[in-house]
């Protein structure tokens, strides 16, 4: 009898293990949390982010997933606050147990959670935040950029600018981080490139100046060369209506980083100034590769509208994760670092590189001049220079200097 | 640097005119605000939140037209409207029934109003922001000494004397505006001699808030319609207001030429700072008229 009862208990046991077993395998997912701003204007950059992971991912969990584990994700809203950002950063990781953070257009937020990622040990990829901190001064084994940044484009746009005939200039530019950070990307490199370039003086403008008018004026006064406006977000659309009604583009030429992205021209529609120089990752008609057309026609079908440059890095880094996983053979947090450092994916764009040394994406870098093109209902970048990753990142030498190493 | 290689007689001239016409809009939203604090003594947070919304009714109602040249007149006519139809709403459904209690509580009030149209114009319009085109003829710009000056810009310097010449015949020429005057003064001995002080009350606010939309149509084809834009233009029309003088109109509008004008020219005299040349002027004026600079009401 006692017999009997222990080996019921003993198989009771070992079936229940080999249930737990069997369904720990046969349910493992791959969880991602993405925290980033759904509301307010800058939800117009990283609605993109978001479709076209979800893209990447339903493909490849129809294909089977990633070795063997479907990929998932859950997303949280961060209001563009940091405090808000970081608590539900923290709550993916404490709740939804998620194996990768993911996300923020915001730069401040993007560094506290690359903060967080460091303490808890969980890869971070920032995905739209533009500040050379993350992956420079402040980068860390854990945290990786899809997306260029101010020293990047800064140096692309000095490459860019070096090449045209101009010499005297004047920096006009939103008087916080991001602005300095590109205003002092660009002049920096060009004064290497150039060095007979002289600089006429700056403007500064608060963020959300509502009339740039007087601004434009008091510039074209000053009969510059060339204008390196570093304005970005939401204040670029009333600079560039700005700059048509006072006809600045026709007067003296201006450089505007994001001034040739989907996101900036769409809603001006035909009334866009012509004749802006500015710089981007990806256009969806640029570069015309059958990659990039294939990926244009599946977000297309999948959403009813043209990606703009937040679903490459989208897109890119759902490719990233699934490969470096695929070539650490594992899921283990630690293998897939090392196995996404220095690793080279194919991308809608080309052949794109991870560094290893600091874990930022070598995107190259696209300057193009805004211009009417028959079949489009906004404006397009034409004249197209590429300049590619090498040429843009900064070594790693002064990414060495900035971490003080 | 040359500092300030750029300032030369045709540039100030052409800059002050700048000036002038981003005063137009600031005079037209604050005279609105210092009218329904004069009258009402309500100091009217939720004014930035009509302007605002008169943006997004312009917008709508130029898209829903159609792009037709007449659709933004048409904008231009009816999104202020609208704008009074709503503050006319709250006034009556609202307002008025609070007039009794102290002035922290209607101030409270007017901020939780702001909260309430803030999620109303994200609920309508979504969060993406719109733009808006002005008729052709109104686009581009003309050379003044040549210096461009755009021709939106000329539209507005004309649209603002003529508003001013609009509320100073409705102040003076006008019973209401009478009544309204004599009411900012003494509320109980109008409503003794049989006037009922309470609709005097309610078409002060709808023209108040009349202006803040019209503001808010103006600015329109200039910028980017989207949320935010209250908080910017609130806090520049309370400071107009009290330089200017707590109720009074005139000096809303003398508000609002030192500010815009101190604005305009700081950008080009000294352009790495031209932020704090308004504020600065603000500064200096409550200084010597710690009471604004013309007569408060108050």
């Amino acid at each position: 009898m006692k017999k009997r009862a222990l080996w019921t208990i003993v198989g009771l046991v070992s079936l229940g293990l080999v249930l737990a077993g069997g369904s720990a395998v046969s349910a493992k997912t791959i969880k991602v949390g993405i925290v980033d701003c759904y509301s307010g204007p800058p939800s117009t950059y990283t609605n993109d982010v978001r479709d076209a992971f979800q893209l990447a991912v339903d493909q490849f969990n129809a294909q089977g997933g990633v070795l063997g584990n479907t990929i998932e994700f859950v997303t949280r809203d961060s209001k563009f606050k940091v405090d808000i950002g970081l608590s539900a950063a923290k709550e993916l990781l404490l709740r939804e147990n998620v194996d990768i953070l993911m996300g923020t257009i915001n730069s401040s937020l993007a560094l506290a959670i690359s903060d967080l990622s460091l303490k808890e040990k969980v890869p971070f990829i920032a995905t739209f935040s533009k500040s050379a901190k993350i992956t420079g001064a402040k980068g860390n084994r854990y945290v990786f950029s899809m997306t260029e940044n101010t020293a990047l484009a800064g140096k692309a746009a000095a490459h860019g600018l070096a090449k045209r005939p101009y010499t005297t200039y004047w920096i006009a530019g939103d008087d916080y981080e991001y602005g300095h950070a590109i205003a002092d990307g660009v002049w920096e490199n060009l004064k290497q490139l150039k060095p007979d370039v002289k600089l006429l003086g700056e403007s500064w403008w608060k963020v959300g100046e509502p009339d740039f008018t007087p601004y434009i004026t008091s510039i074209l006064a000053a009969k510059p060369d060339a204008v390196i406006v570093a304005t970005g977000g939401r204040d670029c659309v009333p600079f560039l209506k700005a700059a048509k009604a006072t006809g600045f583009n026709d007067k003296v030429p201006f450089y505007m980083h994001t001034a040739t992205e989907l996101s900036t021209l769409k809603p001006l529609g035909l009334d866009a100034p012509e004749g802006v120089i500015g710089t981007s990752n990806y256009f969806f008609y640029y570069p015309q590769t059958p990659a990039n057309e294939a990926f244009v026609k599946e977000f297309e079908a999948a959403y009813n509208r043209k990606p703009a440059v937040g679903a490459l890095y989208g897109f890119m880094t759902a490719h990233f994760i699934k490969q470096a996983y695929e070539k650490a053979g594992s899921t283990d947090t630690e293998k897939f670092i090392d196995a996404l450092e220095g690793m080279v994916i194919d991308t809608p764009v080309g052949k794109v590189e991870m560094r290893a040394y600091d874990h930022q994406a070598m995107l190259p870098m696209y300057m193009g001049v805004t211009k009417k093109m028959p079949g489009y209902d906004f404006l397009v970048a034409t004249d197209i220079v590429t300049i590619s990753g090498a040429e843009a990142m900064p070594s790693v030498e002064s990414i060495r200097k900035a971490r003080g190493e | 640097m040359e500092f300030a290689a750029n300032i030369t007689a045709a540039a100030l001239f052409q800059q002050i005119l700048v000036g002038l016409s981003r005063t137009t809009i600031l005079f037209i939203v604050s005279s609105g605000l210092s009218l329904v604090l004069g009258v009402l003594r309500i100091p009217n947070i939720a004014h930035g939140s009509l302007y605002m919304i008169g943006a997004f009714m312009t917008w709508s109602i130029a898209t829903v037209v159609g792009g037709s040249p007449a659709a933004f007149w048409l904008a231009l006519a009816f999104a202020p409207l609208a704008v009074a139809l709503v503050s006319f709403v709250v006034e009556r459904g609202i307002f008025c029934r609070l007039y009794d209690r102290e002035h922290l509580m209607l101030l409270l009030f007017t901020f939780s109003l702001t909260l309430v149209f803030n999620d109303l114009v994200k609920l309508i319009w979504g969060s993406d922001y719109r733009s808006l085109n002005a008729p052709d003829f109104l686009q581009g710009s003309f050379s003044i000494f040549g210096l461009p000056f755009p021709r939106y810009n000329l539209f507005l310097l004309l649209t603002g004397p003529l508003v001013a010449l609009g509320l100073w015949l409705l102040t003076n020429r006008t019973k209401i505006g009478k009544i309204a005057r004599a009411a900012a003064v003494d509320r109980e001995m109008v409503s003794a001699v049989g006037i009922n002080v309470s609709w005097v009350f309610a078409w002060v606010f709808v023209i108040g808030c009349y202006l803040a939309g019209l503001g808010g149509a103006l600015v329109a084809p200039t910028q980017n319609i989207t949320q935010g834009m209250d908080h910017a233009i609130i806090i520049e029309a309370f400071l107009i207001v009290i330089i200017g003088g707590l109720g009074n109109i005139w000096g809303a509008l003398l508000g609002a030429l030192i500010f815009g004008l101190t604005d305009a020219i700081g950008i080009l005299v000294w352009p790495q700072f031209a932020i704090v040349f308004p504020y600065t002027a603000v500064v200096i004026v409550l200084v010597f008229r710690p009471k604004g600079l013309l007569k408060s009401v108050w």
